[in-house]
């Protein structure tokens, strides 16, 4: 079962896909991108120019022996990295 | 690594769908270092021959398609009922099946909404010999898709299969636009595909040209499918579909490959291979692009077209007794082998037939534009107008250096245009003949009303916040919100508002429906549908979707068959004519000195007349006082935005009153500038001035002409003259004199034929309406060819002595009417009396005035004639209630029942008009009942005529006057200023008939009707606003300058009747204008005026204005240093409106007063 976190996270990104990231204090290196995909943001319902999209990956990555798969979230407008959900 | 190419690109031209113009395209996949583009838009290929262009001119090799609905059955249409789509690829060589299968698509579905069946595809998919001439992609959108999408792979399966069994050419399409699984269905799709060796393709399903075009085109979305923006609606929920290069298309290809370079490498190749399959010949579709010897696409003649004309041209010299005259040979000649290295001669016998076949439907028709300055035309027939009488040249029209094909011009009546289209229609049969199209693009109103929709704003708040709006492009939005006045005050401002407005700004320009040309006719063989894709257009007629410049690119020869309302106005002025006094008058025959015509002309009298009614011709007229058609002809010219701005009106009126001798800047141009003084009036001139300077011949002397609408044009053209006209012995000076005045001319000025073909009909007009007022009037009612409304012109026909008969149902016909109502007072030569012009007539208000009217109430109730009572009409002519309360509440059965309107309004035992109105609804119950009753027999007359007389009030005349205004839109028993005398007179306003006795300077007040209100484009670069008003006794014109604007701009366009105070301006001998500095609603001063007395008007007449913002906005500037006010009207003559189709005069007659494009729209009720 997945679990919903939506916490702040630090990314460490490599030919445009994320290679390593640390949550709650610990090293996660990234084995491999099990998918991709992008969300448009509803921009008709903010008053910013450009409210971006949000970027979504969902990667298998191991911090020491533990192995899970986690879904990350870029918010191009915000500039921030979030965890939302994890399978471990 | 080779280049990536994209196969499925939509431009703009997918109508509301994409958000990129064809060379936008292009110039990016070139920046991209990509050596192919197609263009694949939706439902057409309306781009195509841009898109050609564009890739021919930077090296690009041009793909074509269509993306087309396909209606497979409803099995096959998605959950949101959308059906899906295709792609189409013309193949090398497959030009002529795609145009057919678009032009099939279109004549399959309803219009607007094309689709395909695999049948029809597989038909158009292969040649005679079995040869592939179409690729057919099926991507995400396919049938094939959705099932994969939605994992049902056994249905993929059997639908690619049946593709496969019917067209040779089939390859799937995958595409990741970054969207929830699409990696994954792309990846399940070509696992589909390579299982049964179907190819497989990469796109990108492009539809934006950057990324953040994804908001205009999520707007799009919404506009087009007339729901608000949400998420569920939004065909593209990513920003990814945009023109992406090959590096990042290498990287979709590998993650839908899994990371499998090999398999990545493939499915890149195969996409390679189909774009080099379905490279296209650019010359082969677009022949222009080969400005030597382009391959022309010809009308059939019955024989060799080249000895048919030559005898035709030798007829024609016989008959128009030429054949002794060396001039004409010389010209001929010169002119045939023009023709003949062109390969035109069969364009000249078609276009010559079809004038033929017009005339002989006995509309009139007749030669307009460049077209009359050739001699074979008039030999043939085509026009009436002898070039060598006006010294009109045949190189304005064709000529050997011109790139391009000519194109030749007619005018006919108006209401009769489609029937000339019908006529060669069925002449030359469908397959040979097409309209021209047109696409109408976004301006400031459509798109706030498309995105105020798509925002989920109510729909009469949209409607209020578009109409506010100046006819401005789209992208002038904001800029016109903070400059003009009447918009800066008005609300609009409001922060709510912003998000709906930058939107808009982004649709600007964007196409947004296809229409018919007001005139473009394609007149060719019976190969035309292999050339353009043809669909139908609102009328039915078919039109290819190709605009006027596509078709001249693709070497399509068309005829501009063009309706002039005027030319209906005097068909039927000459038939009122005929029918009441008995005289046949062939109007073409009329000699054309008549004095008192010119003296009609000469005192502006010219409401209504073609060409010379608006009031700055008025102004010009009178100060030009024009004698014979050759001033006419200059009148014309004379009035453009071009002459008016680089001032060239001022030198010409001086020498020809003698104030001023004219100037010749070199002896050997006198010859050439003689007619008009040494002013460069015409196009004919400049060439002549050139060839004079340079000796380099007509056609040349063309080319340069039209190179000086340009800035740089003009620098070229000044590299190329100069020099040369010193080479050939000129002075210095007279060199830079002469180049002055080509400089100063610009692009601008007027082609001669065209005005001597203009001048025609405004001095057949004028002619009219001095010798039979009341028939002209009756014309001008009838088709409105002029700018005014008609209750303008109902009041200048009254000024003229013509009685206006109310609405009579035993009287009135289907249009206006002519009846005599007196004797006709004997004609004094040499004196005008306007007053008396058409004493002794009388016009009846018609049927078809009144709103809301149908035509077969109309047909019913001119049959029914006459009636015995209202009951009788009812039972007869069955019009509705609403229509028969209103023919009542005008008058129309003042006559049968003996009303009166007016006072005393207690009449008892006398019937009133509300009497009869309270009568149509018991007689509308009882013939409800009698129906309802299902019972055949008639209510007998009695009961239902049974009405007690005198027991409701009769109407007042000021009720009668507003139930008019309402109803017929113009005020028929009396002028609606005789209302307001009394205020008028109690605060000194004078009346436009006693302007001419006020000195010059003097400041006065006037006011009136608003008739009309404009914003030409003037030298000053301000945004001026020339407003006419009418106050029973003849027009007021005034001008607000910007410096007034801020406190007069939103009454000025705001309401219909006004008091203004101004400074009187003399302008000529009996022209005068006013400079306004401040005005008011008569109404609210009126209001003002019966709630607290005459002091209180005054005290408001005699405020300072507060000082308010002018008018923003930075001028255009043109090279030649003059300036024009971004808010003005773009130049376009007073005739711009001749385009417009005849419908029904219904719904116009509404109209109050003219607004011209560069006026803001009603701000208040009124």
């Amino acid at each position: 079962m997945s679990r919903l976190y939506g916490e702040p996270i630090e990314v460490w990104v490599r030919d445009g896909q994320p290679a390593q990231f640390v949550w709650r204090d610990r090293l996660y290196a990234v084995r491999e991108v099990q998918d991709h995909w992008v969300v448009a943001r509803e921009w008709w319902k903010t008053s910013d120019a450009d409210p971006g999209e949000r970027r979504f990956w969902r990667v298998e990555a191991a911090s020491g022996r533990q192995v899970g798969t986690y879904e990350l979230r870029f918010d191009t407008a915000g500039d921030g990295w979030l965890l939302l959900r994890a399978w471990d | 690594m080779a280049s990536f190419t994209h196969l499925h690109t939509a431009s703009a031209f997918s109508l509301r769908y994409g958000t990129a113009f064809p060379e936008a395209l292009v110039r990016r996949a070139a920046e991209h270092g990509m050596d192919a583009l197609a263009l694949t838009d939706r439902d057409g290929l309306y781009g195509a021959v841009k898109h050609i262009r564009a890739c021919h001119g930077t090296g690009l090799t041009p793909v074509v398609g269509v993306d087309l609905a396909l209606d497979g059955g409803p099995a096959s249409r998605g959950r949101r009922g959308d059906p899906p789509r295709i792609v189409v690829l013309a193949r090398s060589g497959g030009w002529g099946a795609l145009c057919r299968l678009v032009t099939a698509a279109h004549h399959a579905g309803e219009r607007g909404e094309p689709y395909v069946t695999p049948g029809m595809v597989a038909e158009h998919a292969t040649g005679p010999d079995g040869e592939p001439l179409l690729v057919v992609m099926l991507g995400p959108r396919s049938g094939v898709g959705r099932a994969v999408a939605e994992r049902r792979d056994d249905q993929a399966r059997s639908l690619l299969a049946a593709w496969r069994s019917v067209v040779p050419d089939l390859v799937v399409e995958v595409a990741d636009l970054y969207g929830y699984r699409d990696a994954n269905i792309a990846a399940r799709m070509a696992g589909l595909a390579d299982s049964m060796g179907v190819p497989v393709v990469l796109t990108n399903a492009v539809r934006y040209l950057d990324a953040a075009d994804h908001q205009v085109g999520d707007v799009l979305d919404a506009a087009r499918k007339l729901v608000p923006l949400d998420g569920r609606h939004l065909d593209h929920p990513t920003a990814h579909a945009y023109l992406k290069d090959g590096a990042e298309m290498a990287r979709i290809a590998a993650r839908i490959c899994g990371g499998d370079p090999g398999r990545a490498e493939r499915l890149l190749a195969e996409t390679r291979r189909v774009a080099e399959r379905c490279a296209l010949d650019p010359v082969g579709i677009v022949p222009l692009l080969d400005p030597v010897d382009p391959r022309l696409h010809l009308p059939e003649t019955d024989a060799d077209p080249v000895p048919l004309l030559r005898r035709r041209c030798e007829d024609g010299l016989g008959r128009r007794g030429l054949d002794r005259s060396r001039d004409a040979r010389d010209r001929l000649a010169a002119e045939l082998a023009v023709i003949e290295r062109k390969r035109l001669s069969g364009y000249f016998v078609a276009v010559s037939g079809i004038t033929d076949m017009i005339r002989s439907l006995g509309i009139r028709c007749a030669i307009r534009g460049s077209g009359a300055g050739c001699l074979v035309n008039y030999l043939i027939g085509i026009g009436e107008v002898n070039p060598l009488d006006h010294g009109l040249l045949m190189e304005r029209f064709l000529s050997e250096g011109r790139r391009g094909l000519p194109d030749i011009d007619i005018d006919v009546e108006s209401a009769r245009r489609l029937d000339c289209y019908r006529a060669i229609l069925d002449r030359y049969g469908e397959a040979r003949v097409a309209c021209v199209s047109m696409m109408e693009t976004y301006r400031a109103r459509s798109a706030i009303r498309d995105v105020g929709s798509a925002m989920g704003l109510p729909p009469h708040e949209i409607d209020v916040i578009a109409k506010a709006f100046p006819q401005v492009r789209a992208k002038q939005i904001r800029a016109a919100l903070s400059d003009l006045p009447e918009l800066r005050d008005s609300g609009l401002n409001d922060r709510s508002l912003q998000a709906v407005f930058r939107l808009a700004e982004r649709l600007d320009g964007l196409p947004r429906h296809i229409a018919l040309h007001p005139c473009g006719v394609l007149v060719g063989n019976s190969s035309l549908r292999e050339r353009t894709p043809v669909e139908r257009s609102l009328l039915d007629f078919p039109m290819s979707q190709f605009d006027k410049d596509d078709v001249e690119e693709a070497g399509l020869l068309k005829l501009d068959v063009l309706g002039v309302r005027m030319q209906s106005a005097l068909a039927y002025s000459l038939q009122e004519i005929e029918r009441v006094d008995g005289r046949r008058i062939d109007l073409d025959a009329v000699p054309h000195d008549d004095a008192g015509t010119y003296d009609l002309i000469r005192v502006s009298r010219t409401l209504g007349c073609f060409q010379i009614e608006s009031p700055g011709q008025r102004e010009l007229v009178a100060k030009l006082e024009p004698r014979t058609m050759h001033d006419l002809i200059v009148d014309i010219s004379l009035f453009r935005p071009g002459p008016v701005n680089s001032d060239m009106v001022t030198p010409y009126l001086e020498t020809r009153h003698g104030f001023r001798e004219p100037q010749y800047p070199h002896e050997s141009l006198r010859e050439a500038l003689r007619e008009t003084n040494g002013v460069v009036v015409f196009h004919e001139q400049v060439l002549k001035v050139i060839d004079v300077m340079t000796e380099c011949g007509l056609s040349e002397a063309e080319r340069a002409r039209r190179g000086l609408g340009t800035p740089e044009g003009r620098e070229a053209v000044r590299a190329w003259f100069v020099p040369l006209a010193r080479e050939k012995g000129f002075p210095e000076a007279t060199v830079e004199r002469a180049w002055h005045v080509l400089d100063a001319f610009g692009g601008f000025g007027f082609c001669k034929a065209h005005a001597a073909a203009f001048a025609l009909p405004t001095y057949q007009s004028a002619w009219l309406k001095r010798h039979h007022s009341a028939a002209f009037f009756a014309g001008v009612l009838t088709h409105e060819p002029g700018m005014y409304p008609n209750r303008v012109i109902l009041d200048e026909a009254r000024q003229c002595g013509v009685e206006i008969l109310p609405l009579d149902v035993n009287r009135s016909g289907e249009s206006w009417l002519v009846e005599r109502t007196g004797p006709v007072p004997p004609r004094r030569p040499g004196e005008l009396r306007v007053d008396e012009l058409g004493r002794g007539y009388g016009l009846r208000v018609p049927f078809s005035a009144v709103k809301g009217i149908s035509d077969a109430e109309v047909a019913r109730m001119v049959a029914g004639r006459p009636y015995t009572s209202l009951a009788d009409f009812w039972e007869r002519a069955r019009p509705s209630r609403p229509v028969a309360e209103r023919i009542v509440e005008v008058g129309g059965f003042d006559a049968l029942h003996g009303l009166r309107p007016g006072e005393p309004r207690w009449r008892p035992g006398e019937l009133t008009r509300r009497d009869l109105v309270a009568q149509v609804g018991a007689l509308e119950r009882a013939s409800a009942t009698g129906v309802t009753a299902g019972s055949a027999v008639q209510l007998p007359m009695e009961f239902t005529d049974r009405v007690t007389p005198g027991e409701l009030p009769e109407m007042t005349e000021a009720e009668a006057v507003e139930a008019e205004l309402a109803i017929l839109g113009m005020d028929v028993s009396r002028h609606v200023m005789a209302f307001h005398g009394d205020l008028l007179d109690a605060i000194g306003v004078t009346r436009a008939r006693d302007l001419l006795t006020c000195r010059n300077g003097a400041e006065i007040l006037v006011a009136g009707v608003k008739v009309a209100t404009q914003t030409p484009a003037v030298r000053s670069g301000q945004r001026v606003i020339f407003a006419t008003l009418d106050d029973s006794t003849g027009p007021v014109d005034l001008t607000f300058f910007e410096s007034v604007q801020g406190h007069t701009a939103a009454t000025v366009f705001g309401s219909w009747m006004l008091v203004a105070r101004g400074v009187v301006r003399r302008t000529g001998g009996r022209a005068v204008s006013l400079r306004a500095l401040h005005c008011w609603n008569l109404v609210d001063l009126d209001w003002l005026w019966r709630t607290q007395g005459i002091d209180a008007v005054r005290a408001v007449l005699s405020e300072t204005p507060a000082p308010g913002g002018g008018v923003g906005g930075r001028p255009v500037e043109y090279g030649n240093g003059f300036r024009v006010s971004p808010y003005s009207d773009n130049g376009a003559p007073p005739a711009a409106g001749e385009g417009r189709f005849l419908g029904r005069p219904g719904e116009p007659q509404r109209r109050l007063w003219h607004a011209s494009s560069g006026s803001s729209g009603p701000t208040s009720g009124r």
